[in-house]
């Protein structure tokens, strides 16, 4: 097993031969990291946005935006910058307090979040041994977010989302959690980097989505309901509850909403590649291609190319989940919320068990293709 | 026991058949992203208005004999007929004609009922202004004819559904000379010519 490249590393390499010491080079390279993944992030949201938009177009036969910018690349800068100079509006008789803080507890864990998220072996800010439960974890304070922000709007729409939302993320929750276990069964591990490990060396064959072929479809279902998409939606229902929680929110606390959903989508889907589609892992494993092309694969050059294949398998994988999901969205009619539980409380909840029970016993029988 | 197990792959069965149906819905909006956008560009791409389209109304004023029946017939007696009695010529004489189009529902009552075909239709439609005072026109702007799409260089003229060629259903990148589905009146004429003097021979006969 090759490391591949450690930025970390050969970052503090670096900065020791100039002199520095460990502590000292390790506390320059600490902040870097983090900016480039809320950048990235921020960045990837916006994509998802703009693909929302094109994708839907061309769903319904349009075209979409066209104008700004080539192919209308530019409609998510121009919200960002509309959004940045609005006015920021407190509705009178709601409470000051709990409705700022509220987008913020949405906002801050879904970007905590991707500490978690590796783009390859190295490339991941930290490698923590809880990985995967962090992400559960953090993805349960959201809903307390969403309920101060549909009880202090004052606002009975509000107030509706709030607790749709509240209802909807705890119990979908709890399947989430239970496929995921599944796979963290077998991969005996909960960091996302060994869950990818446990993943390689087969390419397409040895992806968990052929172990787990009930296992990724709770996942992806019970994802779907934790960032309130479209089969899901009924939180902010238009129709019925004009925006749910996010009724009385106005400019930059819309825009932590807003940029909150969409960056959630997308580590959903970034998970959902980890766990289920190999993460960084190329279909054709990576170190037979080097052995096919004769190419050493410690070769500086090569540990480089490997690197960005990653990278961009990695957001491939996640892109076409968010593909999948905009097409969800335009396929699949909006269940009522009593429909929503009973999908998740009496099918996800037995199925995902059942699931659960299942790679347990095939985990003692065949350790081998089960990770024993 | 069996009971259950029946209940069980019921519910098996129809959580398949869920997830059936899902697929074919995907698989459909699939379809739909290769198809062409049926959207017209508007500014730049308009649609030609057929040829019963009921646009702003035009007004001949040398034609009108100010009989007033445009005023009868419309829902809301909105044409303003100003004329005044010619005691030599004992005619009456129009001074002004005027329809106010932001009240007009454009129902054509008042072209179809016209003594004279002084008032038709036209095929203009974009008539926004910034004021709504603006919109009643008096019976020079009535008089006025609009651009036609088809002859606008800044603008793709596009045919209607109605006018494409058979089993065409989007009006972009059409061949040159394609025609609408079905045939002209005279080309139907022309078509049965040929058997109608026999007829009329053996009606003689």
């Amino acid at each position: 097993m090759t490391t591949g490249i450690d930025l970390q590393a050969s970052f503090i390499q670096i900065f020791e031969q100039l002199g520095l010491p460990h502590g000292a080079a390790k506390l320059v390279w600490l902040p870097l990291p983090m900016i480039l993944i809320v950048t990235a992030v921020t960045v990837l949201a916006l994509v998802a946005t703009w693909l929302e938009r094109k994708v839907s177009a061309a769903a319904q036969q349009r075209i979409g935006p066209e104008f700004m910018g080539p192919q209308g690349m530019l409609v998510p800068a121009a919200d960002v910058l509309k959004l940045l100079t609005k006015e920021d509006v407190i509705p009178a008789k709601t409470d000051p307090w709990l409705y700022s803080i509220a987008p913020i507890l949405v906002f801050v864990p879904i970007f905590l979040s991707f500490i978690i998220v590796p783009f390859g072996q190295n490339m991941v800010i930290t490698d923590l041994g809880v990985g995967i439960f962090l992400w559960v974890a953090l993805s349960s304070i959201a809903p307390i977010g969403l309920l101060m922000a549909g009880y202090a709007s004052n606002n009975k729409y509000s107030l509706l989302g709030g607790l749709r939302a509240a209802a909807q993320s705890i119990s979908y929750e709890i399947p989430l959690a239970l496929s995921i276990l599944a796979v963290v069964m077998m991969s005996n591990s909960l960091s996302t980097i060994d869950i990818v490990n446990q993943q390689s060396g087969y390419g397409i064959l040895g992806w968990n989505i052929w172990r787990q072929p009930v296992g990724f479809l709770i996942f992806w279902i019970a994802a779907l309901a934790e960032c309130e998409r479209m089969p899901f939606d009924l939180p902010e229902a238009e129709e019925e509850l004009v925006a749910g929680y996010q009724t009385e929110y106005a400019s930059v606390k819309f825009m932590l909403f807003y940029a909150g959903s969409y960056a959630n989508l997308i580590l959903s889907a970034l998970l959902f590649a980890v766990l289920y589609l190999g993460g960084w892992e190329s279909p054709i494993p990576v170190s037979w291609l080097a052995g096919v092309l004769n190419v050493n694969e410690t070769a500086p050059w090569f540990q480089v190319v490997a690197a960005s294949l990653g990278i961009i398998l990695t957001l491939f994988k996640a892109y076409l989940l968010l593909f999948l999901a905009i097409l969800l969205r335009w396929t699949v009619p909006r269940v009522r919320i009593d429909q929503l539980l009973d999908l998740g409380w009496k099918f996800l909840l037995p199925i995902s068990l059942v699931n659960l029970l299942l790679t347990a016993g095939l985990k003692l029988v065949f350790p081998v293709a089960f990770g024993g | 026991m069996m009971k259950f197990l029946k209940q069980v792959t019921d519910y098996t069965k129809e959580a398949v058949q869920a997830a059936k149906y899902i697929g074919q819905g995907l698989s459909v909006t699939f379809d739909h992203m290769s198809r062409r956008p049926v959207t017209v560009q508007y500014p730049y791409e308009k649609l030609i208005p057929s040829e019963r389209f009921r646009g702003r109304i035009h007004f001949e004023f040398d034609k009108c004999i100010s009989c007033e029946v445009c005023v009868r017939v419309c829902p809301i007696n909105l044409p303003v007929v100003d004329w005044e009695f010619d005691r030599e010529t004992k005619k009456k004489k129009l001074n002004h004609y005027s329809i106010d189009f932001g009240v007009c529902i454009f129902c054509g009552n008042c072209v179809e009922y016209c003594p004279t075909n002084c008032l038709s239709m036209t095929e203009e439609y974009e008539m926004s202004t910034y004021d709504r005072h603006e919109l009643n026109y008096d019976n020079v702007a009535l008089g006025r004819l609009p651009y036609k799409v088809t002859q606008d260089p800044m603008v793709t003229p596009i045919r209607e559904l109605g006018y494409l060629p058979k089993g065409v259903t989007s009006g972009h990148d059409l061949p040159a000379g394609s025609r609408r589905a079905g045939q002209l009146p005279e080309e139907i004429l022309a078509q049965m010519e040929p058997k109608a003097p026999k007829e009329e021979a053996k009606a003689a006969e």
